[in-house]
This record gives C-alpha cells, structure tokens and sequence, in this order.
C-alpha cells in the first residue's frame, strides 16, 4: 500500500498529494482503476531536486487531483504501460527537464533535434551557448556549436 | 508482397496547419504507418517565461495558439490571479468572457473553413474568414491587435470597452448568425462532404480518455466533457448553455460539435451583453505602475477550454518577479498524439480530412 | 458556301494544290487565333466569376477592370527560369505538356462550327470520321498527364499520375457507349426529319440533330456530361491534381511555361467539352431563327456550359478516388447501358 506524504486540498485552485517516487506505480495504479485518467505531467527544476507533477482527472466524478513527486537522481518511474498519453508527454520532459523515465520505450526528445545538447528547462543551462541545426540532403538534422554550420 | 512507399507531408505542404511533418508509409494509396516529427515551431515559451516578468508572459502565450489568443492569455492569467491574489473586478470577468467567446467563434472559423479546403473546396474558406475579419476588427477596436491581442492584463483588461464597441458586437451578432447558418449549409448540402467524413478516423471513447484527448474531438466521442460547465470559470455558472455531444465518433462528428458550439458560444455572448454590469476594469493592485512588481510565491493551476480543448497552465513562483516554471498542458499534442493510430488504413484524401477535422494548432502543440 | 472554298478561289491563281494548302493553313490560323482569344477571355471571365462566389474582388490591377491579368501572367511564366528536376526522365518529361497542349489544338480544328452570314460555313476539318478522330484525341490527352507524373519520379508525382489513370479508365467507357447511342439516333431519317447525313462525322450528327438529342436521352446527356467534367478534371473530380493532398497531383515538378500549357490544357479541356456537349447533346448550329446564325447559337450554347462547369467547381468538395471509380463503373456505365438498350429499342419500334 502506498503512503500519502501530504494531501492539500486546496493548494492553487485544487488538491495536491504528495508522493514518494517508490510508491508512484502503485498509487497511479490504485487511481487509473478508480477511474482516473492522466492528463498532463511537467517537471519543475528546483535547483536542488527535480519535481514532476502528474495530473490526474475522474471524468465521472469530476475530481482533478494533481500528484507531486521529487526525485534527486533524474530518474523516474515511466507510465507508459498504464496511460498512452504519458508517452508524448514523458518525451516532452525528457526532451526539455531532462527526466529519464525508466521504462520508456521510445525515449527520444520530442521537439528538439536528437543532437541537441542539454535540456533548456533545467536553470543550469547555459543560454549563452548557441546551437545551429542544419540539415544534409538525405534530411537528417545535424547539430553544432560552430556558427558557419547554421548557414 | 505489397510494395510500400515513403510519401512525406509536410512541413511545406498546403493542407497542413503550420509546420509538421508526417511520414506516411503508403501502400498504394493506404497509409500503413504514420511518423510524426514536430518541433518546428519550436520556441520554447516555457523557458522565456521564466525569463520575462509576469505581465510580458502574456505575450508568449498568445503565439501559442495565435488563431485563439484570448483563450490562451485567460488560462494564462487565470493562473498568474490565483498565485498573486490579485482578483480581476466583475466588469472584467465580463468582458474577458466575450472576448473569449467571439475568439472561439474566429478560431472555429478557421477550422470549418481550412476543412473545406482541405477537402478541395474553395469557396467557404473565403466565406469563413470575412466573418473572421469582422470579429478581428472588433478585436482590434478593443485591443490595437487583430490576432495577438494581448488584451488581458493581470488583474483586468487593458482597456474599457466602450458603448460604441458594444453596440459593434450588438450588431454583429445577427447577422453573424444568418451568416454561419449559410456556411453551414454550404459544407451540409453537399452530398460529397457526407462521403469525405463520415466513417473516417473513429475515436472511441476509452481510447480518446487514453490518450488524453479534450475538447470537441472528446465530445464527438460521445463524452459531454467541458471545462465551461465541469469547472466553471470566469462567470459561465451564470449563463446558459448547452455542451452538444454526437456519438458518431468520426470526423463528421467533430465537424457537427463544433458548429453546434459556435451556435451556444453566440448564447453565451447574448447573456453576457445583456449581464454586463458597470464598474472598474481592472484591478488597482495590477494597475500599470505596479504591473512590473508582482511578485507570486507557490504553485497554482487553472484550466481553460479553449478551440482545440482543454487548456492548461501550471506557474510556479518562488517569490519574485519572474515565474520560476511554467507549463502549458497543450490540447492539440494530445489530439495528434493520436493521429497515428486512427489513421492507420485510410487513404491519404481522408488522412488530410482527418488532420483537418483534428485541427491541430502547431503554434500550440510545439510551444 | 463553305470558308475554304471562298478561301481557295481568292488563292486559285497559284494553282489546285498550292491554294487549297494556303487556304487550311489560313483557316487553321484563324480558328486558332479565335480560341485563344476565347481561353483569354475565358480565364478573365472565370476568375471575375469566382472571386464574386467568394466575395473577393478578383483580378484589377493590369489594364482596364485587369483585363491584361492573363497576359501579365503569361509573360512572368514564360520569364521564369526553367527548372529541371534531377532524377527526371529527359524525353518524357519536355514532352508532357506539349501533348496535352497539342490534342487540345487539334481538336478545336476538328469542331464544325457551323456557318456565319458572310463566312459561309467555318468548318475546316470535313472529314467522314471526325466522331472518331475526336475521341482518339481525347484519349490521347492523358497520355500528357501521365507521362508527366511518372517522368518525374517524385512520389507525388506518380500518386497523381496513377489517380489520373484510374479516373480515366473509370470515365471513358461510359462516355463512349453514350457517343454510341447518339450515332444510333442519329442514323435513322425519323428522328432527323428525313435527312440521313453521315452519322460518323461531327457535322453529319449536328446536320441531323433537327431535335436536339438530350430531349431523346436525357440519361445520355447526363453521362456525357458528367464525363467531360471528368475529362476536364476539375473541382469533384480533380483527382490527377488533388492540389490539397499531392501539392499538384501529376504537375508537381513543373515550373515556368511547362506548367502554363497544363494549365491552358485544363481550361482548354472545360471549354473542349463543353463544345462537344451542346454539338452532341443540345443541337449545335442548329437555332430556332436562322440557318445563317449558326456559329453564335453553338457559342451561346458553350457559354452557358461553361459558366455551370464554373459553377460545379466552385461548389463542391472533391471526390475520393475510390468512391470516383465506384461511381463510374456502378453508377455511370449502368446508366449508359441502360441508355444505349433505350436508344436501340427507340429507333427500331417508335415511329
């Protein structure tokens, strides 16, 4: 059984409760046979952990519950095999937070060119750095430091 | 053995809406795979927001999906409201809720009227969009922008609306009704739209909750979901209207749904012209000096419904002046994200319809 | 007094063979210059139409009401640099459009235009088998399209070419059997009021059309017409071009002029059939008045074609491909059969 760390019942306009990363599966488990659906997940970059939120709803009921869960290592546990949406969405947040969702079959970044270096939404990247995309004639996407290589 | 062809549409290409890029993987004529690549568009929003002060956000999020601008500063501000405590007055909430809903009614334009041309026909699109011009004019009157509007601002709107402004939606609207009931007609009567969407990429319910699909293509699925009536906002408990399901699941179906919501979303603006009260627009602690100094400590969430469906947006704050993250949930990544399983056996004519029919915004799916 | 002949006497002092020549390339010339004027004022007339369907305003710039928009056009086609596509084949893909270009001209030569008071009769071609010629030429037309598509090896290209054919072999049967119907018709002296004219030649069925022959066949004229908007292939049925699905179907990859002469194929083509329609179906030079008006009846009769081919193609959606095939081999060749069995029983038992 999984222990609930903390239930705010009205923490910016709706319930929050806060999970440990081990327990995820199961509790997720727990909802999507209560009848919850997920419908979106975003991590948030504390500096010194990562936060991913998961929101769940209950069409029937109409109850939106949003679940935190921290993690120190970059790794979490992917739900994939439970919800079809989180496949995007964890491709998403690997692609721009940078979260290895263990699990995932498909984990190649969703939005940025698979070269790229480094997640724009954690603080720690460095926006000084610019990267050029360009792409050869068989259509494939090269990324680089070096300026002449954007043209 | 079948002999498969690789046949890319897009990011050029003249019925795609913005710039993606699917591979279709063709047996002849029927698609037998589909890969989509996104990211073209790709600006990273979040990741300016949390770089801009609260109020220059709202910018950003009218380019995510620029043909519905309205909705996507309110689910913006909605947020930012609830993190600074900062409350619009009612006459704001008023106005902010036509605005929305004239944005609805331009943005579901341009979806009937890109269908049509998806589909070969020419005439309606130029039918839609002077409509859609007439209701950009509007905007422009009230904001200086005919489609990023940058209208909202925290804790109000940037500008009264006048009785003159009123009085142009007043007179808009009846004719706009006849108007819409003429286009309608134009797609209804025409025996071959039945033919190119009836039967053509079918949701079913539990697949469409899956895959966390919202708005009218959820509906059409035969799931009376909207967040209007399931978490009402703004002051849509105070009006009537209704949420038109179909249970035909396909693309005639989402086609049905949204033209049955334009007809609720004219209700709505009715209701809200004849509600309209006097008073302050906008909130004295947002008012324009202060603007540059808000500051929001914790998390807040809203969701809005906006044209693609349900629109949200998480801010994070640790108690400065710019947010420290930033997310929009994005409707129409979610409906794409399905894409590539209900078009699996169809012919490239109805995978265009399809697309079409979804009317995915690429300003909102890549961010 | 037939055109040529007039033409033939005024040149008679270089001799029989020398004349005659001068006066067909004469004729030709005119007839030519007389259609291309017609495209231009044609095009003119159909993007003034369109726009005012669409609540536009449509050409205004060039010239007076932009009058000179179609030549404008022209010029900045024949200035564009002629791009040629990598991986195409040479032959094949410069003599594309100038097939459709050429069947297109060759069958206007083709078309008795009856007669007008001083000119006498315009017709050049007077041939027994101009039926026949007529429809080898259309079938022809295609071969443009598809070489075209497939010389190019770009996929949409070929997707557009293969669509092409498909549509036409679904089109042209039925059409055929409805041409057959008309020749039955028109060979027995009942129908025609007594006069038996060569029921294989163009003129020889319009001659006999005392009554025109969509009041005998109306299921013939439906099936006939339908085909040619087919053969025209434009908005239900614009399956080769499918500009919102393969970017131009079968004319992707061509640029500049090439281009140009699809497009003038494709306009060509709507006025082409909409000539054979009112020739085979509506009495051609035959009018009520005068025997001496007979070119303007039959360009009357055209225009109105015309201006509801242009009104079938701002208004509809277009078809999918298998629902067009479906339609022509379920709907339209039944309905010519039925058609034909009628035309068969009509001559030989009702007097």
């Amino acid at each position: 059984m999984y222990k609930i760390i903390s239930d705010d019942k009205d923490k910016g306009g709706m319930r929050m409760i806060t999970l440990d990363k081990t327990d995820l599966i199961e509790a997720m488990t727990d909802f999507k046979n209560k009848g919850y659906y997920l419908t979106c997940l975003n991590g948030v970059d504390m500096k010194d952990h990562l936060d991913v939120i998961y929101f769940i709803h209950n069409f029937d009921t109409n109850d939106y519950i949003s679940v935190k869960v921290s993690t120190n290592d970059e790794h979490m546990p992917s739900l994939t095999k439970l919800f079809r949406v989180a496949d995007w969405d964890e491709r998403e947040q690997y692609d721009l937070m940078g979260i290895v969702f263990d699990g995932h079959d498909d984990l190649r970044r969703l939005f940025l060119p698979d070269e790229w270096v480094g997640h724009p939404l954690r603080k720690d990247y460095d926006l000084k750095k610019v990267q050029y995309v360009n792409m050869d004639s068989e259509g494939n996407e090269h990324v680089s430091f070096d300026e002449k290589e954007g043209s | 053995m079948p002999h498969y062809t690789e046949l890319n549409i897009g990011p050029v290409h003249p019925s795609i809406h913005g710039i993606f890029n699917f591979k279709l993987i063709l047996n002849e004529e029927i698609i037998q795979d589909v890969k989509v690549t996104l990211g073209f568009l790709h600006r990273n929003a979040e990741k300016l927001s949390e770089l801009n002060l609260y109020a220059d956000n709202i910018i950003f999020f009218d380019r995510m999906n620029y043909i519905d601008a309205m909705n996507m500063e309110l689910g913006y501000l909605m947020s930012v409201e609830k993190l600074t405590g900062i409350e619009p007055p009612e006459r704001a909430q008023w106005i902010r809720m036509i605005m929305v809903e004239l944005n609805r009614l331009a943005a579901r334009l341009v979806g009937m009227g890109s269908l049509g041309l998806d589909l070969g026909m020419l005439t309606p699109f130029f039918h839609t969009f002077k409509e859609r011009e007439k209701i950009q004019r509007i905007f422009t009157e009230a904001s200086g922008g005919r489609q990023e509007v940058n209208y909202f601002s925290v804790g109000g709107v940037y500008q009264d609306l006048t009785e003159q402004m009123i009085n142009d939606i007043k007179n808009f609207l009846p004719q706009f009704k006849k108007n819409l009931e003429d286009m309608y007609n134009m797609f209804i009567h025409s025996e071959i739209f039945w033919q190119r969407n009836r039967g053509i990429g079918i949701i079913e319910p539990e697949m469409a909750l899956d895959y966390g699909v919202t708005g009218p293509a959820l509906r059409a699925s035969g799931i009376p979901y909207d967040v209007r009536k399931d978490a009402p906002y703004l002051f849509y408990d105070r009006v009537n209207f209704d949420i038109p399901i179909s249970h035909e699941k396909d693309n005639f179906g989402r086609f049905m749904v949204k033209v049955e919501e334009m007809r609720q979303s004219i209700r709505i603006i009715e209701q809200c012209l004849d509600k309209i009260t006097d008073g302050p627009f906008f909130n004295p602690q947002g008012k324009k000096s202060l603007m540059l100094r808000i500051k929001g400590n914790g998390e807040a969430f809203s969701r809005v419904e906006s044209d693609a469906g349900e629109f949200a947006v998480y801010v994070n704050g640790n108690n400065t002046t710019k947010p420290n993250r930033v997310h929009a949930r994005s409707p129409g990544l979610r409906n794409l994200s399905l894409l590539p399983v209900i078009s699996k056996g169809l012919m490239i004519a109805d995978f265009i319809a399809v697309v079409g029919g979804l009317d995915p915004v690429v300003g909102e799916v890549d961010r | 007094m037939n055109l040529l002949f007039k033409l033939h006497q005024w040149f008679s002092f270089l001799g029989n063979y020398a004349s005659f020549g001068i006066a067909y390339l004469i004729e030709t010339i005119v007839v030519l210059l007389f259609v291309t004027i017609s495209f231009i004022i044609l095009i003119y007339v159909f993007r003034k139409y369109m726009a005012r369907i669409q609540l536009r305003i449509g050409p205004n710039r060039v010239g007076k009401f932009g009058l000179l928009q179609l030549m404008a056009d022209a010029l900045k086609l024949l200035g564009k640099e002629s791009i040629l596509p990598k991986g195409r084949d040479n032959m094949a893909y410069r003599i594309a459009p100038i097939i459709t270009m050429m069947s297109i001209m060759v069958s206007f030569i083709i078309i008795p235009y009856g007669g007008l008071y001083y000119f006498g009769n315009l017709t050049t071609t007077n041939s027994d088998i101009t039926l026949i010629l007529m429809f080898g030429i259309l079938s022809i037309m295609p071969i443009g399209e598809v070489l075209g598509g497939i010389s190019t090896r770009s996929n949409y290209a070929i997707l557009g070419a293969l669509r092409g054919i498909a549509k036409d072999v679904s089109f042209e049967v039925p059409m055929l059997i409805s041409v057959l119907a008309i020749v039955m018709v028109s060979s027995r002296s009942f129908v025609t009021g007594g006069s038996t004219y060569n029921s294989l030649s163009l003129a020889g069925i319009v001659t006999n059309e005392v009554i025109p022959y969509g009041i005998i066949e109306p299921l013939g004229l439906i099936v006939f017409f339908i085909s040619m908007v087919a053969r025209a292939s434009y908005s239900p049925f614009d399956l080769s071009e499918s500009d919102s699905e393969l970017i131009s179907g079968a004319t992707t990859e061509y640029g500049g002029m090439r281009f140009g002469l699809f497009y003038i194929g494709l306009f060509g083509m709507v006025y082409l059939g909409s000539f054979l329609v009112s020739l085979l179906y509506l009495g051609g030079y035959n009018g009520p008045v005068s025997s001496q008006l007979g070119f303007i009846y039959l360009l009357v009769k055209t225009i109105i074609l015309v201006l509801i081919a242009f009104l079938i193609w701002v208004s509809l959606p277009r078809m999918r491909i298998d629902r067009f095939v479906q339609f022509g081999w379920k709907y339209l060749l039944p309905l010519a059969v039925i058609n034909l069995i009628y035309a068969g029983v009509f001559v030989l038992y009702i007097r």
